[in-house]
């Protein structure tokens, strides 16, 4: 029975979604108000219905109830409670549904927030948000419905059960983190919308959308990060970002964010680059559409035989459609799009940003060029040519680099001009430190990229403590104060710009950890008990093969013991290849897996796989990788989320 | 500042990324950036002597594993009706086995192709072996 329940309040909320779009598009015919009312009601409606949906499936998830197609394709009896309810984005229809789920939370808020404010924007700010509604529903009404009873003419005792590899916490919260990130955009994008159908360019909606703009980047940073670090923890592949089309797909909203988020400042204290902003939010939500697309349709890493599905096309004519609309709308507003002031200098903040700006949408383009590198080579050559990680790294590496410098750059120049005088005052420190840091790291034998991205995270994290530095001298000098109240004073009475800092400092460490990889260092070899291979200067010893029978898996255990060039023990590893559901008498049905053992430090991970066992030979064969400043990555994340927290904290109202 | 230095910049950033792409495109640094894509079939049919990608089902029951080095296996790709002999000589993941659907790289001589990279369809994908949507593996089955 409620199953149905779920599938009738789809309908219900797709029929809501048209109902709210027909009412406010007369209100904005007719102008009047009760319309208005009664078209946002419908649009709340419309949340509502979502939300009984989800909840409905995540109760059928909870109950087991295998009449549910979808629950019995993703979770099994056994399956642990926090998995069952994580089943609900683990599969496509699943997913579809949370995706609207998050979606309608942030439309509610949006409207409930709004409801006495920005009276212009509202109407078109609901339109937009109930049409990203709708074409959801449709996906999940007509073209895959979760709800879906199980077609099978035998009553189902259990179900699939979700993979246990992917019954990892890391794995639970990743998807959800990058849908808030995802669906956080269409926020923004509906009050850029909005403002572009109103001919409204007052800096006033720019301001609203700026928190919700970083909140969604937050997300993203997040989900993209968590991402990597369980496939480094996880995959045994020794990596955390491969270029897969996937990880490229939430990559490639992120810079276009990025650079919005960079770009609004200009508009919000300059008024300029109305045009350029509005051009930067249509993107980024048409490319968080698009990453949809690609994570959900298959069609990239459907090369020949993967899996196929009826989504794709309507997945395009929707980024079709958004980019057909908002661009056209766009177009016959040109005239109020024109920014009343001009850029006066190139040695103006303002230039600085605009630099980071093109940089960032090049970068952003470079990716998209990759990642759809198959498919044009296919339409112009005639032959599907794949691009893997060299190809991508070697576009964007100077890219990246030249990203990292103006990181620095900004920061220092002054809005409108920057005289020469201030130019050598402020370049000077960080200059000097970045040439001192050249002249180094050639001495200690570095080369090529290598020096250029160290150096530039000298440069850019001097800068950076010049602008700390800065402000505290001032304040020491007005007000007297201790460092540690002066720091806490600049901080706080300008949340966004050191938060800002902040985050630059967490990217640099984490360009410090994507260095790295230039000198990653991996072997694989076989070893019997006692015997000893070497890898980058580390030394080891297999010293014992152990078996060992868990609950739902059996394990041999490899216990090796590293130590360095000079014979100092550095660390035992433990690496195990483990089989899950090894009493299953289909041995198709059993899973191997190899668990890794990483040591990991600031200076570099020792990362141990265990490949597979010679059980006649007592031998193991091993792959292990030396991985330097791998942690530093991790670290830069964390300090970039605490950034985004202080330039994200609500001031107290006063 | 005329306004037009910066539109002759913005040309400027536009011609030389076009350019740095476009290159990297047609020269790209490591014989491991690029490979053609093709079908079992064509590779069967023409010689193709650079590095190639297939994808493709693993034979049921083909998987032979070296008596002397574990690493070293090989095994028969499927794809559609035709069927190509790989050999692989480096770690396998997890997910390699008897159905599973793989994507090698790598270069084919004499009715051999030799892989250098063997990846099986990921499971980060998060999403139940969706092969065939109609069927379910389920464990247990009362009639």
């Amino acid at each position: 029975m409620t199953p149905i329940a779920g599938g009738v309040a789809l309908s219900l909320a797709f029929g809501f979604g048209l109902l709210a779009v027909l009412t406010l598009l007369f209100y904005n015919k007719y102008q009047d108000q009760r319309l208005f009312l009664v078209g946002q009601r419908l649009a709340l409606g419309v949340s509502f219905f979502i939300f009984l949906a989800t909840f409905i499936l995540s109760y059928q998830l909870i109950i087991s109830n295998f009449d549910v197609d979808y629950v019995a394709r993703y979770t099994s009896i056994e399956t642990p409670t926090i998995y069952k309810i994580s089943a609900l984005w683990a599969g496509q229809s699943g997913s579809l549904l949370f995706w609207l789920f998050i979606l309608s939370i942030f439309s509610t808020i949006t409207i409930l927030q709004n409801q006495h404010k920005h009276h212009e924007l509202m109407p078109w700010v609901i339109i937009s948000l109930t049409v990203t509604q709708i074409f959801f529903l449709i996906l999940t009404n007509y073209v895959t419905n979760p709800f879906q009873p199980t077609e099978a003419d035998f009553i189902v005792a259990n179900g699939n059960g979700l993979n246990p590899l992917l019954q990892n916490i890391t794995m639970a919260i990743h998807p959800p983190t990058l849908y808030l990130g995802y669906v956080g955009f269409s926020v923004p994008f509906a009050f850029a919308f909005s403002a572009l159908v109103n001919r409204d360019t007052s800096p006033l909606w720019i301001q609203s959308i700026r928190r919700w703009t970083l909140v969604a980047w937050l997300f993203l940073s997040m989900g993209i990060i968590l991402g990597g670090w369980w496939a480094y923890q996880e995959l045994g592949w020794g990596g955390y970002w491969a270029w897969d089309p996937v990880e490229n797909a939430s990559f490639m909203p992120w810079l276009t964010a990025t650079a919005f988020i960079h770009s609004i400042i200009i508009q919000e204290k300059k008024d300029m680059l109305r045009l350029w902003n509005m051009a930067l939010i249509i993107l980024t939500f048409t490319l968080c559409i698009f990453g949809t697309f690609l994570t959900r349709s298959g069609v990239m890493s459907s090369v020949h035989s993967f899996t196929e599905s009826s989504l794709g096309p309507i997945f395009l004519f929707f980024v079709f459609f958004i980019m057909i609309v908002s661009f056209g709308i766009m177009y016959t507003r040109l005239d109020v799009l024109k920014s009343p002031r001009k850029i006066e200098s190139f040695t103006s903040r303002e230039s600085g940003f605009l630099f980071n700006n093109m940089v960032f949408v090049v970068l952003c383009f470079a990716v998209f060029w990759g990642t759809l590198f198959p498919v044009i080579s296919e339409a112009v050559r005639g032959t599907k040519i794949t691009v893997g990680a060299p190809f991508f790294n070697q576009i964007n590496t100077p890219i990246g680099l030249i990203l990292l410098a103006l990181t620095g750059i900004g920061p220092l120049l002054a809005w409108r001009r920057t005289g020469s005088k201030s130019l050598i005052r402020n370049f000077t420190f960080p200059l000097v430190m970045c040439v001192i840091a050249v002249i180094l790291f050639f001495l200690v034998g570095f080369k090529g990229y290598v020096v250029v991205s160290f150096s530039l995270c000298v440069f850019v994290t001097s800068a950076i403590m010049t602008e700390f530095y800065k402000g505290i001298r001032a304040r020491k000098n007005k007000f007297n104060e201790s460092l540690h109240l002066a720091l806490m004073k600049i901080v706080s009475k300008n949340r966004s710009r050191y938060g800002g800092y902040i985050v630059h400092l967490g990217i640099v460490l984490m360009f410090i950890g994507f260095t790295g990889h230039a000198f990653d260092r991996e072997k694989e070899f076989s070893l019997q008990v006692g015997q000893v291979d070497h890898v980058a200067g580390y030394e080891f010893e297999l010293l014992k093969l152990t078996e060992s029978e868990r609950p739902n898996h059996y394990a041999w255990i490899s216990e090796l013991k590293v130590t360095d060039h000079q014979g100092t023990f550095i660390t035992n590893l433990y690496p195990e290849k483990r089989v899950y559901f090894h009493r299953n008498p289909d041995i198709n049905r059993r899973q191997p897996h190899s668990e890794l053992d990483i040591y990991s430090t600031l200076n570099k991970d020792i990362y141990s796989i265990f490949s597979s066992i010679d059980n006649d030979n007592k031998t193991a064969f091993l792959k292990i990788m030396v991985n330097p400043l791998v942690r530093w990555v991790w670290v830069g994340g964390y300090i970039l989320v605490f950034g985004t927290l202080i330039a994200l904290w609500p001031r107290k109202e006063k | 500042m005329k306004n037009n230095k910066f539109t002759l910049l913005i040309l400027g950033v536009v011609a030389v990324t076009g350019f740095w792409i476009s290159w990297v495109s047609l020269n790209p640094s490591d014989e491991k950036a690029m490979a053609t894509f093709v079908s079992v079939n064509e590779l069967i049919n023409n010689k193709i002597n650079k590095r190639i990608k297939l994808g493709g089902l693993v034979k049921d029951g083909s998987i032979v594993i070296s008596e002397t080095n574990q690493l070293e296996c090989n095994f028969v790709l499927k794809e559609g009706s035709s069927e190509l002999y790989v050999k692989y000589g480096r770690t396998r993941p997890d997910l390699f086995k008897d159905g599973a659907e793989v994507i090698v790289a790598g270069q084919y001589n004499n009715g051999i192709f030799y892989a250098d990279e063997l990846q099986t369809k990921c499971a980060s994908r998060y999403e139940g072996d969706l092969r065939n949507e109609s069927s379910y593996n389920l464990t247990e089955v009362l009639q």
